[in-house]
């Protein structure tokens, strides 16, 4: 610590403690009336943190009780639960908020050398709303939970089933609205507030993929927001469009629903790839291989993203014709997540790639999202996926994506970025065994689901025949060492807080704007108006970076 | 690209801490109406899609319910909103010329029309709810059988005319009622029928009363949910337009700063235009079918 402080004694001054955004204020209402988007992003932070821990417990109940055949540790109605209640917790409280409302939320305005998001207010209303929208849907878990799987599919939903679905329904469409406030906030700032001479084709590629995530929040979101108040409705009245019934259509909820759904998981992989792309970048010191190829892939994403839904329909009755279409487009969607995976491993060719914690995150993640991506052709072709659909196979592919892209993708960006959100360094050490653990746990649990969904094993049962076992015992291992793996992080991150090494403004001598300014942030973001005189992901002399302190500071770090 | 100048010691009113200067703050926040009204239109267009879904399969049922609406107090509504949209227009006008009492003038008759159109809709809700066209069980008037009256012998339902049975109107559960099929029994000699409606207004090949009231109750409750959203809609611009009225009467709006007097405008614009899709739609289509 004095080591570093002696070299960066001009960032980092030993005597006084400077202003920053978390000791600008000590008081609670300072935090909860808070426009800061630095600390309504902490607070997002530990709000999600815990909807994540409660959606993994879940996750364990689930493999604990899959561990044996017979459905001996949960009943069958419970475990339907639990299921249910790991996907929406998962889904609506953690992977669509995690990098956005965490990562974004703290690092757009930064990026862009902006003093705040353009608005603040509406920023913390979105926390608030999302604190609603978790409390009563915890409070309907608390009740008695819901049993539809995350997906409320009609008439079950709707008419059967006999748990507390509207109260959750309703928790999920007050959530809903955090997400659009968040993606209208950005899509505002990302046109209005970049700083002189930030161009469009100088923001960094996490402001492009967010910004392409927030246009799939503001258009999907509202139609699953509608969709699932009028199941809400139609329990309540007991009357209703989804009720076959009386002439309704539950296929019309299955076409509403995925209409959101399917580019919500795009809201949920998009921030993840804005993360990749800045920690290869900034990690093979080299500018990123095909930037406008990077950028407008996350644009065709959030756009061709809304024309694939009834991939998730090939099986309910919707045309061969439909299905076909479907099934091409499903293909030609696949085409930008290609194009970046390609580009960023093009960025990694005769890079100087240093091996750091958020790099080891993001090389797992390209050979994670790589199977995730390609097993997802499998399940897009309108033949194959007779055979595959409701089995394991399509759990393990899905995992694949959002745990193996988003959940690694997150864990990279929150590493890479929290010295600059904390002012501390954590255990370089102990965050390489964390990574490769969860890399490991991660293939453990989730590669056996593939074999097991291609020999026949259905999704949601809570028993199975016998001769499936062994593929289980290993899925159940590899989630105990990936939840091992998880908490790693939760201990050695809180530990940096207080015994962590205080870090320099820019410990990774990365150009980005974010790394300009001291480490954690003033409130007001910079001290001047910074000027962006320097392209995306200049690592030469121009962008002004002093190379030779970058040298010496390497050789005291590590 | 937005040109920033250097920091303002000098605050302009209104221009708040994160922008530089009002040019910036005006930008940012009429996106941030466009963005959310995008929001608005997929969210309502949830409801068009459902909407488009079951008229293109009960084309009958819908023109049947349909029929039963007022068009007239539609109309008188639709005339109503057109209107405050005027007065919401030269609202903003007066804004920019930085006229307080016109602005406030303006602000008040807008918010009289939208509370017109709110008292109109409560009328039509009321006459709903009497005469058991409300979709959900319960909500109705409850009508006792009046067991002095003469008895009257159950109507084919293709016979029950329009406005028929009004004297002897029994509703003891206040459920949604609906006797008239006259229109099936049109359709089905024109061969109109489509195919969904061979298969939901019929059992047997017999025109069911039953399942006919069905499609025509789902025609209400696509009614009411739309109508319904639009109106806490109009609720919710009545709320903006009092924290307006205030914020006018203060004189806080002129030439240099009138944004939100311009943003509630886009939406109390958009919240009229919503309406003029729902008014042909659900008031509108099908009605030559009786006339
Ligand atoms: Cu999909």
């Amino acid at each position: 610590m004095q080591e570093v402080s002696a070299i960066s004694g001009n960032s980092v001054p030993a005597d006084e403690p400077k202003l920053n955004y978390i000791n600008n204020g000590h008081t609670l209402k300072s935090w909860l009336l808070t426009k800061d988007h630095k600390r309504i992003a902490l607070m997002y932070l530990v709000s999600v943190s815990a909807f994540f821990l409660m959606g993994g417990i879940y996750a364990g109940f689930i493999r604990l009780e899959l561990l044996t055949p017979a459905s001996d540790l949960l009943e069958t109605a419970t475990y339907n639960k639990v299921f249910t209640q790991h996907g929406i917790l998962m889904v609506f409280f953690f992977l669509i908020p995690a990098i956005p409302a965490i990562l974004g939320n703290f690092l757009l305005p930064l990026m862009i050398g902006a003093k705040d998001l353009a608005l603040p207010r509406i920023n913390l209303l979105s926390l608030y709303i999302y604190w609603i929208g978790g409390i009563i849907t915890l409070w309907a878990l608390m009740q008695g939970g819901v049993d539809t799987g995350w997906t409320f599919y009609t008439p079950y939903s709707t008419t059967f089933s006999n748990s507390y679905v509207m109260a959750v329904g309703i928790g999920v469409f007050i959530n809903g609205f955090s997400s659009i406030l968040t993606g209208l906030n950005f899509i505002v700032s990302i046109h209005t507030m970049r700083a002189p001479g930030m161009t469009w084709f100088r923001l960094p590629l996490f402001v492009w993929a967010h910004y392409a995530t927030s246009l799939v929040m503001i258009l999907g979101t509202p139609v699953v927001a509608i969709t699932i108040l009028l199941v809400a409705i139609e329990r309540f009245a007991r009357i209703g469009i989804f009720d076959p019934a009386i002439g309704g259509d539950p296929i019309l909820f299955q076409h509403l629903f995925w209409f959101y759904s399917h580019p919500a998981v795009y809201i949920m992989i998009l921030p993840g790839m804005g993360v990749i792309s800045e920690v290869i970048a900034g990690f093979s010191r080299k500018r990123i291989f095909g930037y406008e190829f990077v950028a407008f892939s996350s644009i065709a994403i959030a756009v061709f993203g809304f024309l694939v839904w009834g991939h998730h329909m090939f099986v309910s009755g919707q045309s061969i014709f439909a299905g076909l279409v479907f099934s091409f487009l499903s293909m030609v969607v696949a085409v930008p997540s290609a194009i970046k995976t390609f580009n960023w491993t093009a960025t990694m060719y005769k890079g100087s790639i240093s091996y750091d914690t958020p790099m080891l995150y993001a090389i797992g993640f390209l050979g994670l999202f790589l199977i995730g991506g390609l097993t997802g052709l499998f399940l897009g072709s309108v033949g194959l996926t007779v055979h595959l659909t409701d089995t394991y196979f399509v759990v393990a592919h899905f995992h694949y994506v959002m745990v193996g892209g988003q959940v690694i993708a997150y864990l990279a960006g929150i590493h890479y970025w929290w010295p600059k959100m904390t002012g501390r360094m954590y255990s370089e050490f102990w965050g390489k065994i964390s990574a490769m653990l969860i890399f490991v746990g991660f293939n453990l649990t989730f590669f056996p689901q593939f074999i097991l969904g291609y020999m026949g094993m259905p999704r949601r049962y809570a028993s199975y025949p016998e001769e499936l076992q062994v593929l289980n015992i290993f899925s159940t291992a590899g989630a105990s060492v990936l939840g091992f793996g998880l908490v790693m992080p939760v201990v050695y991150l809180i530990h940096s807080l207080f015994y962590g090494k205080k870090a320099a403004d820019n410990p990774w001598m990365h150009p980005g704007l974010e790394w300009r300014t001291s480490s954690p942030p003033p409130t007001e973001n910079f001290k001047e108006m910074p000027v962006v005189t320097w392209e995306a992901y200049d690592f030469g002399e121009e962008s002004g970076l002093d190379l030779e302190d970058a040298r010496k500071r390497e050789a005291v770090t590590i | 690209m937005t040109a920033h100048g250097d920091t303002h010691e000098h605050h302009e009113p209104g221009l708040q801490h994160q922008f530089e200067d009002m040019h910036q703050q005006e930008e940012s926040v009429s996106i941030g109406m466009w963005a959310f009204l995008a929001q608005e239109i997929m969210f309502f267009g949830g409801l068009f899609t459902a909407y488009l879904v079951f008229r293109w399969r009960f084309p009958m049922a819908f023109a049947a319910g349909s029929n039963h609406l007022d068009e007239f107090m539609g109309g008188l509504n639709t005339l109503v909103l057109i209107v405050s949209s005027l007065t919401m227009a030269l609202t903003v006008y007066y804004a920019q010329k930085g006229n307080r009492t016109l602005q406030v003038v303006m602000i008040v008759l807008t918010m009289l029309f939208g509370a017109t159109f709110l008292g109109v809709k409560a009328i039509e809700y009321t006459d709903k709810y009497n005469h058991g066209l409300v979709p959900v069980t319960g909500w109705n008037k409850k009508v006792k059988e009046d067991v002095s009256a003469p008895h009257v012998t159950e109507q084919d339902c293709t016979q029950v005319g329009h406005g028929d049975g009004d004297d002897h109107y029994v509703n003891p559960k206040g459920e949604f009622q609906w006797k008239d099929c006259s229109l099936v029994k049109l359709a089905q000699d024109h061969n109109y029928l489509t195919e969904d409606e061979k298969i939901g207004y019929f059992t047997n090949g017999e025109i069911d009363a039953n399942k006919f009231r069905d499609k025509v109750r789902l025609f209400y409750y696509i009614y009411f949910v739309m109508t319904g959203l639009h109106a806490l809609h109009m609720i919710i611009g009545l709320g903006v337009m009092l924290w307006l009225l205030w914020k006018a009467w203060i004189g806080t709006f002129g030439p240099k700063y009138y944004a939100p007097v311009e943003i509630s405008g886009l939406y109390w614009h958009f919240v009229d235009i919503v309406w003029i899709f729902l008014f042909p739609l659900l008031y509108l289509l099908g009605r030559h079918f009786l006339h």
